[in-house]
């Protein structure tokens, strides 16, 4: 399924062009219905009580009062949910871990204990208040190296299996094992390239350091809401979610219903970045109060359950020995990454796995001894947050390469250019690197930023300037494997997209409405899109795997030229000469060496409708994220295809720190990235400026503070996002290349790049005060103690 | 209940509300006026901002029962039929929007200062929308809209 470049980019319509969002109109009138703007006939509001302590047995629940409440239709606990489980992970030897209402104990501050179905909010709310709950408070362990001591409280002993897994239902024979937690262990992966002891007796020279990152939150406006109706036998819902499949999949399997019987609905999503991929308490909570209620039960979170009670960044602690040649080239890395992954397991597996995965296209590194473990904790649950696992990593990793070329005398350029993978390279785990612009993002980066005329000429007087690189997937091995399309062709000359892809924000409906004009040759106004409904659209890959244009992009562009296919041989019947010999363009078909010959678009579909006795054009593609591999890669080992394409990036930051009061500006960020063929220009900025806003934040400002598993700064006003008002200039700098496998070459654009960021701009504070910070945030009491240590040192020698 | 007088979007209604009720709450539940978002419920991120007498304000910080006799414009006021104001247009010409759920709010307190100075510096711009969280754009994109905007914003 290679592609052929049959047409540069000059003669492209639609593709390559910044064309304006096709739900644009629906966002500026306020016409654009979301999750909490649903409300349905009879429906009930449903509020749920959270545990107010990190871990605790639950020794009684009275829920009388609250029942008796005039308004209340429904009151329930653990004892009614008994033994269901959920989660992110689940694989034969990892059981899902996660019930919906705490059963016996609570694990952390937020827990799901009991919830109520009411006439309105307020009931519900009040209702709240009468249900009694006794706790006996339990030991609690809140940072994971803690955790793993032998004798930490033990957050989850023997987690049971319950049922069939995730991997039996397709068609693994793998029995599912229940697993016993030693040390509070979640996950354990060991990856090992080359052999790691030769690559360090080969070093001219070796270094060791110790990293720690932040927890931060996601902070989309849209607060996390549901609305679930269950009729008889099937339950619709309306969610706030990042692709429909992976909801509906355990929407299914915890209310014991086929996945025919449940359908996501369409609705925007008011902002996603990870934060909303898999099932949440309350989603099960409402539908399951909605099948016994008899009534739609609607559930929106508050702004404070938003941040304690559903999902964070993971924090991760590396440990991070490197060796190099003299000429600055790597010989060998060994990694040791501790991953705080919260209570229950979230998507702490999978983070070890990718700060691994996203660190390995970058580098050309002979020998790696990787070792990562999610650990639980008694702290809130934790999951992908934009770029997943690679922020954390370059955040250590970046900086500890600028570290060592300035103990061997090299520039942060030298050393990176040195190692960086090339075009055609094949990665230890067989992906192959068929588009690969990373050099050319370092040097045009670098070039357009004066970085080697600015690196190290004010160390220490209050302005740096810093690098890092990244990389990122496009699209795995996860359910459902791949994506299908479909595009259905009106008797008006118009066309249909159904696709399971879900805009959240990202441009998804836009980039594949572009895709099919361009393909169809007709006005883009004569395109629309059904997206995300779980019943009426094909499969897609979920949007949470990044696959957003390489995979479920792609299957549309060939659905499209399924269609086309069969809209030219129609085309041929009624003009008379081969279908070969046809093109088409501006709403018409025409032959290319007489374009005399021509037919509408129009014509041609009525003719065929008419000729076929109503059978209509419908277009059908398939793609997947990459060839060859069944499975996405082990969790333990790291082996296996992962995917089909990587996307890279290079970002320099510029800032300026102020050396009395420790406060940083940042002053620019250059983003040069490398998404393959930039579908939609301005989109693509979009995507990249969103990332250095939320990169900076993540250096500079976000920090969730936890205290015994409590948030202290759960709302807008105590956790810190940027407003526009502390953002700096930022430029993104298109690096073509063209993914043979990518629709018109394009691949990922989404999560990649603030990596990057996060990692130039804690190179560039070293820059700027000659102080190297080795945990996030650095705010500015941070910098003021690190300067002030330095000046002691100093005065010391 | 409290019997209101209230003109939205150039409609007079007479609402009988509880005094615990928000504006963002009759606006929304009353009235149906959707298009209001409720980000926080507390005054932090903008999202519910809303004109009274002309002046943005976070419409879930305000209970109904005070803004009896007065004149409340939503995001659903701006555009005249199929007709978008020149911010509604810029917004999408110039990519401000991505998710959307910040951008009634976003365009509300645009449309004040636009209203109050045709000409703002990027300075402006920025402090105007301060009060205005967005987590997808980085805001680059807005303050280019907002600018743009301005060039084609005539006086009200």
């Amino acid at each position: 399924m290679q592609e052929t470049v049959t047409k540069e980019k000059e003669e492209y319509v639609y593709v390559g062009k910044g064309v304006p969002r096709v739900d644009g109109y629906k966002k500026v009138t306020g016409k654009a219905v979301y999750t909490v703007d649903v409300d349905l006939p009879g429906m009930l509001h449903g509020k749920i009580l959270r545990s107010p302590v990190p871990h605790a047995l639950i020794k009684s629940i009275d829920t009388s009062r609250a029942e008796a409440l005039p308004g209340v239709k429904a009151v329930i606990t653990g004892k009614d949910t008994q033994g269901i489980r959920f989660g992110f992970v689940e694989t034969p030897h990892m059981p899902a871990d996660m019930p919906p209402l705490a059963e016996d104990k609570v694990r952390y501050v937020g827990e799901a204990v009991a919830a109520v179905a009411a006439t309105s909010e307020r009931i519900a709310v009040k209702a709240l208040d009468l249900i009694e709950v006794e706790y006996k408070p339990l030991p609690a362990v809140f940072h994971p190296e803690k955790a793993m001591e032998p004798e930490a409280p033990k957050i989850h002993d023997i987690i049971p299996a319950t049922g069939p897994s995730f991997w039996q239902q397709w068609g693994v024979e793998r029995e599912s094992t229940p697993q016993k937690v030693e040390r509070n262990i979640c996950s354990e992966i060991h990856v090992e390239i080359g052999d790691i002891e030769e690559g360090f007796a080969k070093a001219d020279y070796i270094r060791e350091d110790r990293f720690e990152t932040n927890v931060t939150a996601h902070g989309a406006l849209e607060p996390h809401g549901v609305v679930a109706r269950y009729t008889r036998d099937k339950l619709d819902v309306w969610l706030s979610h990042m692709g429909p499949y992976m909801k509906r999949y355990w929407l299914a399997r915890t209310m014991g219903l086929p996945d025919s019987k449940v359908r996501v609905h369409h609705a925007y999503i008011g902002g996603a970045f990870g934060g909303k991929i898999d099932l949440f308490d309350y989603e099960f909570i409402a539908s399951y109060l909605s099948k016994i209620t008899g009534r739609p039960v609607r559930i929106v979170l508050t702004r404070k359950e938003v941040f304690q009670s559903t999902r964070l960044r993971h924090p991760m602690v590396f440990y991070v020995k490197t060796g190099v040649k003299r000429n600055g080239k790597i010989t060998a890395l060994d990694v040791t990454a501790i991953d705080d992954t919260g209570a229950y397991r979230g998507t702490g597996p999978v983070v070890v796995y990718l700060a691994h995965a996203f660190s390995i296209p970058l580098y050309r590194i002979p020998n790696v001894n990787y070792k990562g473990y999610a650990v639980y904790t008694n702290n809130p649950v934790r999951v992908a947050m934009r770029g997943h696992g690679a922020p954390q990593a370059r955040f250590a990793m970046e900086q500890q390469l600028d570290m060592i070329a300035e103990d061997i005398g090299m520039s942060p350029i030298d050393i990176r250019l040195i190692n960086v993978r090339e075009q055609g390279e094949v990665l230890p785990n067989g992906d192959i690197l068929n588009s690969c612009g990373l050099r050319e993002c370092i040097e045009r980066s670098a070039e357009r930023s004066d970085f080697m005329k600015k690196y190290g000429k004010n160390r220490g007087k209050g302005r740096g300037i810093g690098i890092g690189l990244t990389s990122m997937f496009s699209g795995a091995q996860f359910y459902p494997f791949g994506a299908t399309g479909v595009v259905l062709l009106h008797d008006d000359g118009s066309a249909t997209i159904f696709s399971g892809a879900v805009e959240f924000g990202q441009g998804s409906d836009t980039m594949m409405c572009q895709i099919v004009a361009e393909e169809l040759g007709i006005d883009i106004g004569k395109v629309s899109i059904l997206s995300a409904d779980s019943e009426l659209c094909p499969i897609a890959l979920d949007n949470w795997l990044s696959g957003g244009t390489f995979v479920n992009g792609r299957a549309v562009q060939l659905a499209a030229r399924n269609a086309k296919e069969q809209l030219l041989s129609y085309a041929s019947q009624i003009l008379g000469v081969s279908k070969e010999e046809l093109d088409v363009r501006d709403g018409e078909i025409f032959s290319v060496k007489d374009p005399s010959k021509k037919i509408s678009h129009e014509g041609v579909i009525k003719y065929a409708i008419h000729k076929s006795r109503g059978k209509q054009i419908v277009g059908v593609g398939h793609a997947t994220p990459v060839e060859g591999a069944y499975w996405y890669p082990s969790l333990r080992t790291g082996k296996g295809k992962f995917t089909g394409a990587y996307s890279f990036s290079a970002s320099v930051a510029e800032v300026e720190v102020d050396m009395d009061t420790g406060v940083v500006r940042v002053l620019k960020i250059i983003n040069a990235h490398d998404c393959g063929y930039p579908i939609n220009p301005i989109l693509v900025e979009g995507q990249a400026e969103g990332q250095g806003y939320m990169g900076m934040a993540q250096v500079l400002m976000e920090n969730i503070v936890e205290h015994d598993g409590v948030i202290l700064n759960s709302d807008f006003l105590e956790y810190k996002m940027p407003t526009a008002l502390d953002i700096p200039e930022m430029e993104t700098i298109h690096i073509e290349t063209r993914d043979p496998n990518g629709p018109f070459g394009g691949k990922e654009v989404g999560e990649g790049v603030i990596a990057g960021v996060v990692a130039a701009i804690a190179n560039a504070i070293y820059d700027a005060t000659g102080v190297r910070f080795h945990t996030l945030p650095i705010t500015p009491d941070v910098i003021l103690k690190g300067l002030k240590e330095k000046r002691m040192k100093e005065e010391r020698q | 209940m409290y019997r209101i007088d209230i003109n939205v979007n150039g409609e007079a209604h007479t609402l009988d509300v509880p005094s615990n009720a928000t504006l963002l709450e009759v606006l929304r539940d009353n009235l149906g006026l959707k298009g209001v978002k409720e980000g926080c419920g507390k005054g932090e991120c903008g999202a519910c901002t809303v004109l009274i007498n002309g002046i943005p304000v976070n419409a879930c910080l305000i209970l109904a029962v005070d803004v009896d006799g007065m004149e409340i414009t939503t995001i659903e006021g701006l555009a005249r039929g199929d007709e978008l104001n020149p911010i509604q247009e810029s917004f999408i010409e110039h990519g401000a929007v991505q998710c959307g759920f910040c951008t009634p709010g976003m365009i509300m307190s645009a449309k004040h200062l636009l209203d109050n100075n045709s000409r703002p510096t990027v300075d402006e711009i920025k402090e105007a929308i301060s009060g205005n969280l967005c987590r997808c754009t980085g805001y680059v994109r807005i303050i280019k809209a907002i600018e743009a905007a301005s060039e084609r914003y005539s006086f009200r």
